[in-house]
């Protein structure tokens, strides 16, 4: 018996027992993995980002005895091809991915798990197909309206004072008027010595602000990786996930019989936790925890237990 | 992670060996106490709020043996007479009160600590009478610029909306654009009714805003001590704290070869880093201790201990 006295962690790191790349057209070609019990409960794990890519750790949310835990790159990032392509590359050609993916993979309905920009994605895909969705954890909202791009490109400034001012100070004075267009045309420079550094920057940027206590190292790493993230994340700002504002607010009545969790770290400075308080007005079913020591990564320890008690509440739910 | 220093605690808890009250003029008459020892090297110490008072803990962040420990009720506050009065309350009244008082203790030259408004009105005096400082210590920076008061008033609904939600709810949805007025009405009114409800709702805002983790107390009790706060802070709010915009930081040149000390949390949400970061810009000769993790609350372990560092090392300064 598990020791109920101890939050909920991690499971223990597992491998994939089967994994592929599934071309999803346009040129693209996803990278996906299975893991835990084959004939378990459907996960599937939308990464943040957008672009940042899956990781072995994501497995570790759900317990891999009850759960078949399908984890994907998204377009153009990861390990999927091509690597940072903003091609045909917009939330609703990811929604058709997933439900490709679930075709392909012979499910019916899954329990959808997403963070950061992944709530974004989880939002997107219950307002898309509804009745794919057995259950919705979500942590780390991020609703993508005006206001929530204004504060990451901005108001951050506010709490992470020296790490936003190495952000934008490294375009020239006048660029730092419009940070997003400024940096985005750096990202998509076709020179890697003009687009590697700026992605560099502005993912030192973002996983700086990521967790209650800055981390340090892992700064400034130039990799394809890094490319991918950034100027995907740009991409997708500067076209408001290519979603009108508030649609996920307003689409909740679509999905709110689905049952639903709402993780949020109360000084999650990425996503600030009016989005998720914002979202539990809107949809007063699911059950809201606002962490009160945390910070915006799924790590973050109250985090992460508040996410595998919801997996483990959800993996004998029909 | 950073290195963590051992914890230190406060000073032992002691009792003023002298307490008076002060006549100031205009009808106020302000409550002090001095602690520690009288042959020690004088300090003085300014408490928050505006209209927050002196509590017996702020006795504790300085070596009762080694200093002359004076702590006063600012106009209106605490014991200070008046009770919550606005008659001739400004910064510049209290700026002339330290002054009075100072002169009365027959003190020539002392440390002075500030936290929060503490910092504020300290750098105001700072600004005003560099002649009698030994050394400057402020915690929690607070400017006092529009900016922070668009924050405390809007800005923090990013963070605690739900608490926000309670502080803004106070009001009719028409008054909401402008809160501080809306606040105004109720606290000046004559009505307990209508200015005691008013003044807990204000106070428990800044307060839940104050700490990093929720209050296990409750921080706004009704009675007069709630009321003179929320009183004395809406009344220096709505003033933008008697000074121009930009006036603490151009009054640096005149204090700038005093040794100083910055503390400030990385989450002090009531007064946001970036005003630190301000500071310490238009003043590198002090010394600025950022905290992570920790917030606005003096008590907090990593910027307790930074100020009791901070008052050792003044302790024995000519």
């Amino acid at each position: 018996m598990p020791d109920q006295s101890l939050p909920a962690d991690l499971y223990p790191a597992i491998e994939p027992y089967q994994s592929g790349m599934f071309p999803v057209g346009d040129g693209h070609r996803i990278y996906y993995e299975l893991c835990g019990n084959p004939k378990g409960k459907p996960v599937v794990f939308l990464h943040g980002g957008p672009g940042s890519g899956s990781q072995p750790e994501h497995r570790r949310f759900f317990d891999p005895k009850r759960y078949r835990i399908l984890l994907f790159d998204q377009r153009g990032c990861g390990r999927s091809t091509p690597i940072a392509s903003i091609e045909n590359n917009t939330t609703q050609h990811l929604i058709r991915d997933i439900e490709a993916l679930r075709e392909k993979l012979g499910v019916k309905r899954w329990v959808v798990f997403g963070g950061s920009w992944g709530s974004t994605l989880g939002l997107a895909y219950a307002m898309a197909h509804p009745e794919a969705c057995t259950a919705l954890v979500l942590r780390g909202i991020w609703l993508c309206r005006k206001a929530d791009l204004q504060w990451w490109l901005y108001g951050v400034r506010s709490i992470f004072t020296e790490f936003w001012d190495e952000f934008a100070n490294y375009l020239p004075a006048a660029g730092r008027g419009d940070i997003l267009e400024n940096y985005f045309k750096l990202l998509i420079h076709p020179d890697p010595a003009v687009h590697m550094p700026a992605a560099a920057n502005w993912k030192t940027y973002e996983s700086r602000i990521a967790s209650l206590i800055p981390k340090p190292g892992a700064e400034k790493s130039q990799s394809p990786r890094t490319l991918a993230m950034s100027r995907i994340e740009a991409h997708y700002m500067r076209n408001a996930v290519f979603l009108p504002e508030n649609a996920l607010i307003e689409a909740v009545p679509r999905f709110r019989h689905v049952p639903g969790v709402i993780v949020h770290g109360r000084y999650d400075v990425i996503c600030p936790a009016e989005n998720a308080v914002a979202l539990s007005r809107a949809w007063p079913e699911a059950q809201l925890t606002i962490v009160p020591d945390a910070g915006h990564s799924a790590m973050e320890p109250g985090i992460r237990s508040a996410l595998v008690a919801a997996t483990d509440q959800f993996a004998d739910l029909d | 992670m950073q290195d963590s220093p051992p914890i230190r605690d406060f000073y032992p808890a002691i009792e003023p060996h002298e307490t008076g009250r002060l006549p100031v003029g205009d009808g106020h008459e302000l409550y002090y106490e001095v602690s520690g020892n009288p042959k020690g090297k004088p300090v003085l110490f300014l408490h928050g709020g505006p209209g927050g008072g002196t509590q017996p803990t702020q006795r504790r962040l300085f070596d009762p043996a080694r200093y002359r420990i004076v702590l006063f009720d600012q106009r209106g506050a605490g014991q200070s007479t008046p009770s919550g009065s606005l008659v001739n309350s400004t910064t510049q009244h209290l700026v002339q009160d330290i002054e009075t008082l100072r002169r009365h203790l027959r003190i020539k030259r002392w440390v002075v600590l500030g936290g929060s408004w503490g910092s504020t009105l300290a750098l105001a005096y700072a600004g005003a009478h560099p002649e009698a400082l030994v050394a400057l210590v402020v915690r929690g920076i607070w400017l006092a610029r529009k900016r922070d008061i668009d924050w405390w008033m809007y800005g923090l609904k990013r963070i605690y909306p739900d608490y926000w939600e309670e502080f803004a709810g106070h009001l009719h949805p028409w008054e909401r654009d402008d809160i501080v007025e809306g606040y105004g009405r109720r606290l000046l009114d004559s009505d307990p009714k209508i200015h005691m409800p008013a003044a807990m709702s204000w106070r428990r805002f800044d307060q839940r805003a104050s700490s990093l983790l929720p209050r296990a107390d409750d921080p706004a009790p009704p009675g007069p001590r709630t009321l003179a706060v929320a009183r004395i802070e809406y009344h220096y709010v709505r003033h933008l704290a008697f000074l121009g915009e930009g006036d603490l930081l151009r009054g640096v040149s005149r204090f700038r070869h005093v040794p100083g000390v910055i503390v400030h949390g990385r989450y002090d949400m009531i007064a946001p880093i970036d005003g630190a970061f301000a500071l310490a810009r238009a003043w590198p000769e002090a010394q600025f201790t950022l905290v992570e993790g920790e917030s606005h609350a003096f008590s907090d372990p990593g910027i307790r201990r930074a100020l009791l560092d901070a008052t050792d090392r003044f302790a024995d300064l000519a």
